[in-house]
């Protein structure tokens, strides 16, 4: 089954075919970087008005790059719950009338649920149950997903995403956006133990996390060095603060995975993309016997192949949406 | 040529069938909050009840704006994608001429007046009738009531959703208007839009589907801010 998958829950507009849940044919992302720089972040309304332009584009070119045409796409995935409601409603609009147009299946699906399914794409042998931590700068979960499509949610974040923190310790480190690539450059020529920062969380019962607490220790030790006239290690402080994201982000979720005792963890979402975070993911799991996944680059950020993979799942249970679909910007993950 | 209007930019969901000048269906449905969940439905029961499908339709005409930002986004998004995914051209049509074209026998001079979000804000265009059809007198103009008070000064008609408030603000302002100024009482509809698409697109005017965007006539508050504090803040454009 060839599905078109289109997603525009952010600041991304993305249109992707793929065949069968597996093979992806085309995965087109229109960025809006130019417009994020210019901000310092996503503006909504702004971000609504570049999707409406850029919509019809995306979906031409996802169909071009993959040599088809609209009649061999057999349905129509798109995000629908989850993010920016005034930029989920340019997608959903999109893919309604499409469907609508040309008779084909539609469904809706969770932003989140397209993250899970970036590793099913990437490994089709990650195998269930695993425990799934899906983090970007708009959310960070732990989920225990039991099968395809069935998730129980372990713990999120009761504050900033990690991601999020990312951009915000870069933002005011005077650094460019989005933060979590050039903290991640930046932190490989620094010392991540030259500062101590706070691990929140990371000896609680619960598995939440908390990012705002660690967000503001950083900002302190910054403005407490400015007073003093003392010198900004830049490198060091970027890298320590990194060291304890990850830190808090690798222990939450080795204890959920020993938890529901499963052999393996699926990290996916923006941050999965963060090169050390991968690397002591790697060291602790070989450590404990676990196998991780993380899916491959291209498909950490929002793009729209996990969405069509994710619609096949879910269009092979039974599930389908009618063209009364609307949007959720923000709704449990559902299963 | 069969021609579906649509048109999403206030609190209804307007969807109308023209077979050229002739109005085959018009219809409205209460959409304030929900015109993304309702419009397809919309569209496909006026279909029905004028006993066609999508297949019959030979052309898409929709309402650009100006209206609810959020509204055109939707109305500009299914107009442009039903037109991809049929083969089918598409035009699009200023909701203020869809206005003023359900006004075109009131008066040779027509002002049509859209809400621009708070009570005072206006969208509107002035236009004139020239042998039944609307042609407009001018730019668009986004402001306050009192501006577009200045701007009625001959026998006009005020035609919109309000206008009856409207006129009330204009005659407080400037008195004289009394006698001169009538108002139309009219949203922007399906039909209306499409007889003016259809009178495009039989032209071979029709637009390119993929660059079909709304007409907002407004800058979003976040980058008007930007611009006019782009000397402090140093954010350049």
């Amino acid at each position: 089954m060839l599905v078109l998958g289109i997603e525009t829950s952010c600041d991304e507009t993305a249109a992707a075919l793929v065949v069968d849940g597996r093979t992806i044919l085309s995965n087109v992302i229109a960025t809006q970087l130019d417009l994020l720089k210019k901000y310092g972040g996503v503006v909504p309304e702004i971000a609504a008005r570049r999707h409406t332009e850029l919509i019809g584009y995306v979906i031409k070119e996802a169909l071009d790059a993959a040599f088809r045409t609209l009649d061999d796409v057999e349905a129509v995935a798109v995000t629908s719950r989850q993010g920016l409601i005034g930029c989920l409603m340019v997608g959903v609009a999109a893919a309604k009338s499409i469907s609508y147009a040309r008779h084909l299946p539609l469904i809706g699906l969770h932003h989140i649920e397209g993250h899970i399914f970036a590793n099913l794409l990437s490994h089709p042998d990650l195998p269930f149950p695993h425990v799934c931590l899906t983090v970007s700068g708009g959310h960070n979960m732990l989920l225990y997903v039991r099968e395809s499509c069935r998730y129980e949610l372990l713990g999120t974040t009761l504050d900033d995403a990690a991601g999020e923190s990312f951009d915000k310790i870069a933002k005011f480190l005077g650094l460019d956006f989005p933060g979590g690539p050039v903290i991640d450059k930046l932190s490989k020529q620094g010392d991540n133990k030259a500062f101590s920062f706070p691990r929140p969380m990371i000896r609680s019962k619960t598995l939440d996390f908390s990012f705002s607490g660690l967000k503001t220790s950083v900002i302190n030790m910054f403005k407490d060095k400015i007073a003093r006239n003392e010198s900004l290690p830049l490198a060091d402080i970027a890298a320590s603060f990194q060291e304890a994201v990850v830190d808090v982000l690798v222990a939450k979720t080795m204890r959920a995975a020993e938890e529901h005792e499963v052999s393996a963890v699926s990290v996916t979402g923006g941050v999965s993309a963060n090169s050390r975070l991968r690397q002591v993911f790697q060291e602790t799991c070989r450590k404990k016997g676990i196998d991780v996944f993380f899916p491959e680059l291209s498909l950490c950020t929002d793009n729209a192949a996990m969405i069509a993979a994710a619609g096949y799942a879910r269009i092979m249970l039974g599930e389908i949406s009618d063209l009364r679909l609307n949007v959720f910007p923000s709704a449990p993950l559902g299963g | 040529m069969i021609v579906l209007g649509i048109d999403t930019s206030g609190y209804v969901n307007a969807v109308g069938l023209v077979d050229g000048s002739r109005v085959l269906a018009d219809s409205t449905f209460s959409a304030k909050t929900d015109s993304l969940e309702q419009i397809v439905d919309n569209i496909d029961s006026t279909l029905r009840s004028a006993g066609l499908g999508l297949k019959d339709v030979q052309g898409i005409g929709v309402g650009l704006g100006p209206g609810s930002w959020t509204g055109i986004r939707v109305g500009v998004t299914v107009g442009k994608m039903l037109a991809f995914g049929t083969g089918k051209p598409v035009a699009g049509v200023s909701t203020l001429a869809a206005l003023a074209y359900a006004a075109r026998e009131e008066s040779p001079l027509i002002c049509a007046v859209i809400s621009a979000g708070t009570r005072d804000a206006v969208y509107t265009a002035c236009y004139h009738v020239d042998d039944g059809i609307v042609i407009q007198d001018g730019e668009y103009f986004a402001g306050t009531v009192k501006e577009l008070t200045v701007m009625l000064k001959e026998p006009a008609v005020l035609v919109g959703s309000g206008a009856e408030v409207y006129l009330q603000m204009i005659i407080k302002e400037d008195s004289s208007l009394i006698t001169k100024v009538k108002a139309v009482d009219a949203v922007p509809g399906g039909a209306a839009v499409a007889r003016l698409a259809a009178g495009r697109l039989e032209h071979g005017q029709s637009d390119d589907v993929l660059s079909l965007t709304p007409l907002y006539l407004k800058e979003s508050t976040a980058k008007a801010f930007i611009n006019r504090y782009s000397g402090i803040t140093k954010v350049g454009e």
